[in-house]
């Protein structure tokens, strides 16, 4: 699955050469490729929600979510939908790479934890059931109750359907549109439930229609994986902005009337403040990469100057991603 | 890296910033050694009464910066700017947060809440309130050099933590650091840019210097004791 955090080759840590142990298809149009170390070792270790960078031999860097089971240590599993539009990434995996053949990832990374609740919705469509299935094999393994919404064009073109008639503990609801048409979304979002968390993972219209519904849920109930920026992302308002925050790897978008720590916080992460006005300092946070817009009234301006910490209750962003130790 | 009292929004008191600079310090410092020295008696007779008594007036001092704050609006907040008024509101609502959890410590160490001031805390509510009847920024001037002053207490009250079990008054007094800080960075800034004139600034020092000499006090193991009857 790509993500629309598209990094560059350099931006790539941890790099190690991997086997392609195994390589089927999965659905039409789908393959999985199983992805050992060559000497048979110990893979670094992850946790649902996250994903690879793929770097293909012709320059392109592509990002899969881990499909497999955690528990396995020595595989990674993905899966790689055949996009009409390639531009080299999935075309190149479909049609050049082969059982055998060694490709270079790089070390997980996380941006769509799964946080501990006492119940779960999963949404799927089409190739984002990938980030799922461990996390209704996690949710399953933990007893919690799950739901799983599985949406696709139909039957054939729905990857891992077998693995999934094999969680227990909770239902999954297959949905081939052209079976049964497009998910029923006001079924299992039309009532807020105080105790569900709701990942979804799948194209910009089943995203957006979920966000939609979700209006009404607590903030922080919703938990999104988009293939792609969205068009709120895309088409950047004025003024908006991204964060990512470097210990889970989030990234945010900040639009023009929000603070960044209205929006982290939202997102769960807590950081320490008071004023929310930019006099109390409390709210100091080191930049790691990225140019602050300083509109505090205590830091110096030597430290201003500097960019190296922000207020983030009330300062903004010069450049149009700011990544900060959070 | 932040130092609230550098705050920027006005150059009022440019000329009196080393005077005020000086209060501050100093009463920081009394509230430090008067802190200090309270902890150093409750480590020969810990008993937790004591310490109900010793949070009595700091429950005291919170609600009466509520009452003040929500005057001091009443009273000259159209003279400020808008901003000012609201964070002057939300200083007085976290001011009333403080009273809460104070006056939960002080029933869970067995103590009670006060409703009025003690009158270990009189001298100090007096003069706050006079100040505020005084001049427009002579309140602020009193409970930002009193709220500055908290910040000597942190220290010895996190250290006691270490050796006695006090764990929600290490809690609530962090918070109160966090806040503290807030706090006295808007008093500095409205004093900075309101201060007009001479007769400001004399007023802001008055305020000042009189609740340098007050603001310490009721954190002496004396002033406990007194309070108590003993």
């Amino acid at each position: 699955m790509t993500t629309f955090d598209s990094r560059s080759l350099e931006q790539a840590s941890e790099l190690s050469e991997l086997t392609i142990a195994k390589l089927h298809s999965a659905a039409d149009g789908v393959v999985s490729l199983e992805l050992r170390a060559p000497d048979g070792a110990d893979l670094p270790e992850w946790e649902p929600g996250a994903h690879i960078d793929v770097l293909l031999p012709n320059g392109i860097v592509r990002q899969y979510s881990l499909s497999g089971d955690p528990a396995e240590r020595d595989c990674w599993r993905i899966g790689v939908l055949r996009e009409p539009a390639s531009r080299g990434g999935s075309s190149f995996i479909h049609d050049e790479l082969r059982q055998g053949d060694k490709i270079t990832v790089s070390a997980p990374r996380n941006n769509f934890r799964l946080i501990d609740a006492e119940r779960y919705l999963f949404i799927a469509g089409g190739i984002g059931i990938t980030p799922m299935l461990p996390m209704v094999r996690a949710a399953s393994a933990q007893g919690k109750p799950w739901t799983l919404l599985y949406g696709g064009r139909s039957r054939n073109s729905m990857a891992f359907l077998d693995e999934i008639a094999g969680f227990t503990g909770g239902e999954a609801h297959i949905v081939p549109q052209d079976e049964f048409g497009l998910l029923d979304l006001q079924k299992f979002l039309g009532e807020h439930r105080a105790d569900t968390l709701v990942y979804c993972c799948g194209p910009a219209p089943l995203i957006d229609a979920v966000e939609a519904k979700c209006q009404t849920w607590r903030s922080g109930a919703l938990h999104l994986e988009r293939f792609a920026p969205s068009d709120k992302a895309s088409k950047k308002e004025k003024g908006s902005f991204e964060v990512e925050l470097a210990k889970s790897g989030q990234r945010l978008v900040v639009p023009p009337y929000r603070s960044i720590l209205d929006i982290v916080e939202e997102h769960g992460c807590k950081v320490t403040n008071s004023c929310r006005a930019g006099i109390c300092g409390t709210c100091l946070v080191k930049v790691i990469s990225g140019v602050p817009d300083h509109l505090d009234d205590v830091l110096s301006y030597e430290d201003q100057e500097k960019g190296e910490v922000m207020l983030v209750c009330v300062s903004r962003a010069k450049s149009d991603l700011l990544v900060l130790d959070l | 890296m932040v130092d609230v009292r550098r705050v920027r929004g006005g150059d009022g008191l440019t000329e009196i910033d080393e005077e005020l600079d000086q209060i501050l310090d100093s009463v920081v410092e009394n509230t430090r050694l008067a802190t200090e020295s309270f902890f150093a008696s409750y480590d020969k007779n810990p008993d937790k009464k004591r310490l109900a008594a010793w949070l009595a007036p700091r429950a005291w001092r919170e609600i009466d910066y509520v009452f003040l704050l929500n005057e001091q609006i009443r009273r000259y907040g159209m003279d400020f700017d808008r901003k000012h008024i609201t964070l002057l509101a939300k200083q007085s609502f976290q001011e009333a947060e403080h009273y809460e959890i104070v006056g939960r410590a002080i029933e869970n160490l067995g103590g009670t809440v006060p409703t009025e001031a003690p009158a270990e805390a009189k001298p100090w509510s007096d003069f706050l309130w006079d100040c505020l009847e005084r001049h427009p920024l002579a309140a602020i001037a009193a409970w930002n050099c009193s709220e500055t002053s908290a910040s000597g207490s942190f220290e010895p009250t996190f250290k006691a933590g270490e050796r006695h079990d006090i764990d929600e008054i290490v809690r609530v007094y962090k918070q109160i650091e966090t806040d503290e800080k807030f706090h006295v960075g808007l008093g500095r800034q409205i004093l900075g840019a309101y201060t007009r004139t001479d007769n400001d600034r004399d007023e802001i020092l008055r305020a000042m210097r009189g609740m340098r000499d007050l603001a310490w006090k009721t954190f002496t193991p004396e002033s406990v004791a007194e309070a108590r009857g003993v």
